[in-house]
């Protein structure tokens, strides 16, 4: 389970010694894009401790994901609307909802370990 | 072996996310810009900006006084203001003959270099002038004539067959006059004192040239540019085209 976070670390450690800088008017379609990544990978790892995590969805989501965010920005822009806004409303909804239910999983499987230690 | 492929998907996404969140960071996180001008260097920008700004305020009052005189003069002789216009631009482009305190330069041969039999240098080379012409410009230079040949903006200066030509007009006999003129005599004073200065007269000297400059003088006429001036490029808006490019 500690993988993904090595990947992460990885990722970054690759972004900063890379010193790649994307021009400013795209940062907005980069950060929404970062938004719905993590999303998605919260939404794995909730899959993963529910048990009914598909790769296929994993992996699909996370592309289709990302090209609807950036191409609701972009539409938002040509559009003069602040289409990304509703993009990044639901997202981070979404992305707290993940949260959550992370959290109690693993709540609920501490306290059962606990509860066995006890017993024994 | 199995979990870690399970996991592959995982961290490659994972590492994605990371590059993507560096990327993001470095983007937004710009970096500082250190203005490392000392107190002169300050000081002359300020007084670049200065001039500027007393620059652009001098057109905003003539530009304000032609409006005043167009809205003034609507009724009676919208002639009289449209041509007094012409005349300001005609004047601009160096299209009148016109009079105004400035000095002279003159360009001749060295007398020590005259020698019976031995060839006099008679040609002024192209970037020499040219050289010349922008020194005189940059010291505010309003009016520059070479030879009798007003010298605007679309002057060209070239080499044609070892002959030095200004608009056509063949520089093959020295001496040279060159007329300078500027707005007022405390500029041709400053003009004068530049001159004296400046390293033109070295540069002619290498190429047996001497370079006089005459005291400033309160009037000196110059000629107008006989040439049509061809605008090939140029092209007249219409009346609800620009003003907002």
């Amino acid at each position: 389970m500690w993988l993904p976070l090595l990947g992460l670390i990885v990722g970054i450690l690759l972004g900063l010694l890379t010193d790649i800088r994307i021009p400013e008017e795209y940062s907005n379609y980069l950060s929404i894009a970062v938004l719905a990544a993590l999303d998605t990978l919260f939404g794995g790892i909730r899959a993963h401790l529910q048990n009914i995590y598909d790769e296929k969805v994993f992996v699909s989501g996370f592309f289709f994901n990302i090209l609807l965010a950036a191409s609701l920005a972009f539409l938002g822009v040509h559009l003069g609307v602040d289409l990304y806004l509703a993009a990044v409303f639901a997202f981070g909804v979404r992305l707290f909802q993940n949260i959550a239910v992370i959290r109690r999983i693993l709540l609920t499987k501490w306290s059962k370990s606990k509860e066995k230690l006890e017993k024994n | 072996m199995d979990k870690l492929k399970k996991n592959f998907s995982f961290i490659a996404i994972s590492a994605v996310i990371g590059f993507m969140i560096a990327i993001q960071f470095q983007t937004v996180k710009k970096p500082v810009e250190r203005d490392t001008r000392d107190i002169w260097q300050l000081r002359e920008a300020i007084l670049q900006e200065k001039e500027l700004q007393s620059e652009l305020l001098t057109e905003i009052r003539s530009i304000e006084e032609k409006l005043l005189a167009y809205e003034s003069k609507q009724k009676q002789s919208k002639e009289q203001a449209l041509r007094d216009t012409i005349q300001e631009l005609k004047i601009e482009a160096g299209m009148t003959k016109i009079t105004a305190p400035g000095l002279i330069v003159n360009i001749e041969p060295i007398i020590e270099e005259i020698q019976i039999g031995a060839d006099i240098s008679t040609v002024v080379s192209p970037e020499l002038l040219k050289r010349l012409l922008n020194e005189l410009n940059m010291y505010d230079a309003k009016f520059v004539s070479v030879d009798g040949q007003r010298i605007i903006n679309t002057t060209v200066i070239r080499d044609i067959n070892n002959e030095t030509k200004i608009d056509g007009h063949s520089l093959s006999s020295l001496p040279i006059e060159i007329k300078v003129g500027v707005d007022n005599i405390e500029t041709a004073e400053k003009l004068y004192n530049q001159m004296k200065v400046s390293k033109a007269t070295e540069e002619f000297f290498i190429e047996n040239l001497k370079l006089t400059i005459s005291e400033p003088n309160p009037e000196i006429t110059f000629p107008a540019y006989d040439n049509p001036i061809r605008i090939r490029y140029l092209e007249s808006l219409k009346a609800n085209e620009g003003g907002n490019t």
